[in-house]
């Protein structure tokens, strides 16, 4: 009976960690990142070079997810690797079966939860904490990120190795579905508070009577303009399907008219 | 301001760690050191001006708030964003004497940003595209049975690619365009149109980074009501955003229960529900 030992799940844990992504290109993502994740697993759990060989092709296939919550699968192909060389009826095409079926998935949970909430959760946290030139904010997100990521990431290895296929019921179960759809609704009001704090568009446009449009505005909603702009960019991006550069070049035309219009001035001189 | 050769030999170095595919890894590398936020204080400590280097990471940061890059592709990148556009909008805020702390200041930092973000996603896909050769290398060391070289190639080789892709145009263009920044105070006024579009542009542009944000959680016109909520506690209750971000927690928990609850009763609680009762309680 082969176990691998700790020292080795650790290798491959922090090689994975640090080299998901290193050798990136078009053509093959994370694969190299992945061969050399289990790489020392193969040389632990066989003896002859023939079936080191045979061992590493299988993971010579395309691999591609969210890399931090991708941790979860290369911790099952290092438990399903150690019950294929006990003997046990799993063959490289089945852990490859179950690679390409979990890369999808996994890809969207951890663009949505890990890349599109937690990480503005902890960067709107850390520009609240910035106001001034205050070097808080940058250091309480480099600390918790990385606290987070490391212990969190480790953790997911570690489970899929355990519990091999059980491993995905964590991520995909009913408890799970109403987590996400909480943590998400935090992200979302957090993103709010950061667009009304960190958006400040202002019109100068003196309205015929004399009065400010600006002023105007502010009292029937604080900051409508910024939110209006907001919604209009959503707009453009899910019901146009206009690419966020395109919207962004949109925005140096609408500027430029602005400016020319006079709703639009800075008002600075040297 | 000047920027001399070893502040931007510091800059070039950052660069290769922090992109996307970067060499400090993908949780230190890009999503830690390649964030304006942080890379405004790794700038600032390394031009010698911390408080001016946050406060225009953080004016960037909020455009590239939710900078997915799904299959890889990007419509931006982060090292020509952090480590070319935050050095030159330092030099540019303090080159036209405006003090950082304004609306103003941090506008024109989010101009710049963004433009030279955008053109440095040529940089991804050279990087990418030179990796293709040492993958080539570790396709053949596969073949045969030469294992550790596959550590060279996913680890050591790449920095070839970082060297030209990231390295260089670091340092070039940081130490250019620091003088860059009298050449436009001469030829562009303040008052003129073109320096208040650019100002206008800065303005707006954090409109378009929450709104890629939005387009994963707002479907439709209804799901704006959670965002407005967050927006409604900033902008008119004047809460901050760690205030604001307790106020969410609590009506997640709340969110959570209500879900929890609906899925007890679209399912009657058999023998094996007995972990979720706990969490009711």
């Amino acid at each position: 009976m082969k176990n691998l030992s700790k020292k080795t799940l650790n290798k491959s844990f922090v090689t994975w960690f640090y080299g998901n992504l290193t050798c990136f290109s078009q053509e093959h993502m994370q694969t190299f990142g992945y061969l050399c994740a289990m790489l020392p697993i193969v040389e632990e759990l066989y003896e002859k070079e023939e079936d080191k060989k045979k061992a590493m092709d299988t993971y010579t296939a395309f691999f591609n997810t969210e890399p931090q919550i991708g941790t979860l699968v290369v911790g099952m192909t290092a438990g399903l690797e150690e019950a294929k060389a006990n003997g046990q009826p799993i063959d490289g095409e089945a852990i490859n079966g179950i690679r390409a079926g979990l890369m999808g998935p996994l890809a969207g949970i951890g663009d949505s939860m890990i890349v599109g909430t937690l990480i503005p959760i902890l960067l709107g946290i850390g520009l609240g904490l910035s106001s001034g030139g205050n070097p808080l904010g940058a250091i309480f997100y480099i600390i918790v990120w990385n606290f987070l990521m490391w212990f969190g990431m480790k953790f997911a290895y570690f489970k899929g190795y355990e519990l091999g296929g059980k491993a995905v019921e964590i991520l995909v179960g009913e408890k799970a579905q109403a987590i996400r759809d909480s943590i998400i609704m935090i992200g979302t009001i957090v993103i709010g508070a950061v667009a009304a704090s960190w958006i400040n568009i202002h019109t100068s446009l003196i309205l015929p009577g004399g009065g400010e449009l600006q002023k105007t505005l502010d009292g029937i909603y604080p900051k409508m303009l910024s939110g209006a702009a907001v919604v209009f960019c959503w707009w453009l991006m899910t019901k146009r399907n206009i690419s966020p550069t395109m919207v962004m070049l949109l925005l140096v035309v609408i500027a430029f008219v602005g400016v020319l219009a006079g709703f639009f001035d800075p008002g600075l001189s040297y | 301001m000047e920027i001399n050769i070893l502040q931007a030999v510091l800059l070039g170095i950052c660069a290769c760690l922090s992109s996307m595919p970067g060499l400090g890894g993908t949780t230190f590398g890009n999503y830690t050191l390649g964030r304006p936020l942080v890379a405004g204080l790794v700038v600032g400590l390394i031009l010698g001006d911390v408080k001016t280097g946050i406060i225009i990471g953080a004016a960037i940061q909020v455009i590239y708030i939710a900078l997915v890059t799904p299959g890889g592709t990007v419509s931006a990148d982060v090292r020509a964003i952090s480590y070319i556009g935050i050095p030159l909008a330092i030099c540019a805020v303090k080159g036209m004497g405006l003090d950082p702390d304004t609306a103003q200041a941090q506008s024109m930092a989010a101009a710049l940003g963004a433009a030279v973000g955008t053109l440095g996603t040529v940089l991804f896909y050279g990087t990418a595209t030179m990796n293709l050769i040492w993958q080539h290398i570790g396709w053949k060391a596969v073949k045969n049975g030469e294992f550790k070289k596959l550590y060279l190639v996913d680890m050591g080789l790449p920095w070839i690619s970082h060297f030209i892709f990231s390295f260089l145009p670091t340092v070039l263009i940081t130490m250019a365009g620091a003088g860059m920044v009298d050449i436009m105070k001469s030829y562009l006024p303040m008052d003129g149109i073109a320096m208040k579009t650019l100002f206008t542009v800065g303005s707006l542009l954090p409109a378009v980074g929450v709104a890629i944000l939005l387009k994963q959680v707002v479907k439709k016109a209804v799901d704006f009501i959670t965002f407005f909520f967050g927006f409604t506690l900033a902008a008119s209750m004047g809460l901050n955003l760690i205030a604001a971000a307790i106020i969410g927690s609590f009506f997640a928990v709340i969110n959570y229960k209500i879900m929890m609850l609906q899925s007890k009763k679209t399912a009657p609680a058999g023998p094996a529900n007995d972990d979720e009762d706990e969490e009711d309680i």
